[in-house]
């Protein structure tokens, strides 16, 4: 039976551990019609920039709107392919080289609809949600992020 | 109630405007609004920046009302 779903806190305070990952994948046990999950980690990486190498990124958002928008794109999503679950996490504030800032996890009876969901999840989040992220260099400089 | 405003400004443009919210007089619509924000801080006038009216981003010109919330919002870089 479908349950109606309201907005969710999407946001994590510092980066996402691989302790939580794999609690979130350790809860699906018990989902026994899910033949397959996708999951999609983001990580910080040391780009080398001319003013110096990011060694971490600070990000904030706009709380309020990502949240009705990030609900909307849920909806969008698990109106176009049949998934079993979906969780989305972004990380919020300093995430340093080598951590996990955004974790999307999705859950199908059969692969394709999880791989493509998860897939197209990652692109509206980076697309749509009003996150920024500012890259902390080793010459101590910033600079924003520009997505491509 | 008073014709005002509320303003936030995130990432960059927080940085240029030297505040991440403001209250201000209601210009009465997004693109006042932008001329007047480009005037009173001419470091904007380089960036590229999009709208939202309570929460939600605007495609064209649209009406303020007061009591609205206003954001400025730069290229998003989430992810």
């Amino acid at each position: 039976m479908e349950k109606a779903r309201s907005p969710k806190n999407i946001f994590v305070q510092g980066p996402i551990s691989s302790e939580k990952i794999a609690q979130s994948i350790a809860n699906h046990a018990t989902k026994t019609d899910i033949g397959g999950h996708s999951i999609f980690l983001g990580q910080i990486r040391a780009d080398e920039k001319p003013e110096g190498k990011v060694i971490a990124i600070e990000y904030t958002c706009y709380e309020e709107m990502a949240l009705e928008k990030a609900f909307e794109i849920r909806e969008d999503v698990f109106a176009k392919y049949p998934l079993t679950c979906m969780h989305i996490y972004h990380s919020l504030g300093e995430i340093k080289v080598g951590e996990i800032c955004l974790f999307v996890f999705t859950s199908s009876k059969h692969r394709k609809a999880a791989m493509q969901a998860c897939d197209e999840l990652v692109e509206r989040i980076k697309a749509e949600l009003p996150i920024w992220g500012k890259e902390i260099l080793d010459s101590s400089a910033t600079q924003w992020k520009v997505n491509t | 109630m008073p014709d005002r405003i509320r303003l936030k400004a995130f990432g960059m443009l927080a940085e240029k405007i030297g505040a991440d919210s403001l209250e201000i007089e209601n210009p009465g619509s997004s693109e006042v609004l932008r001329l007047q924000l480009l005037q009173q801080f001419p470091a904007l006038q380089s960036l590229t920046f999009r709208m939202a009216v309570d929460r939600k981003l605007i495609q064209a010109e649209t009406d303020i009302s007061a009591g609205q919330e206003i954001a400025l919002l730069p290229p998003f870089s989430g992810g």
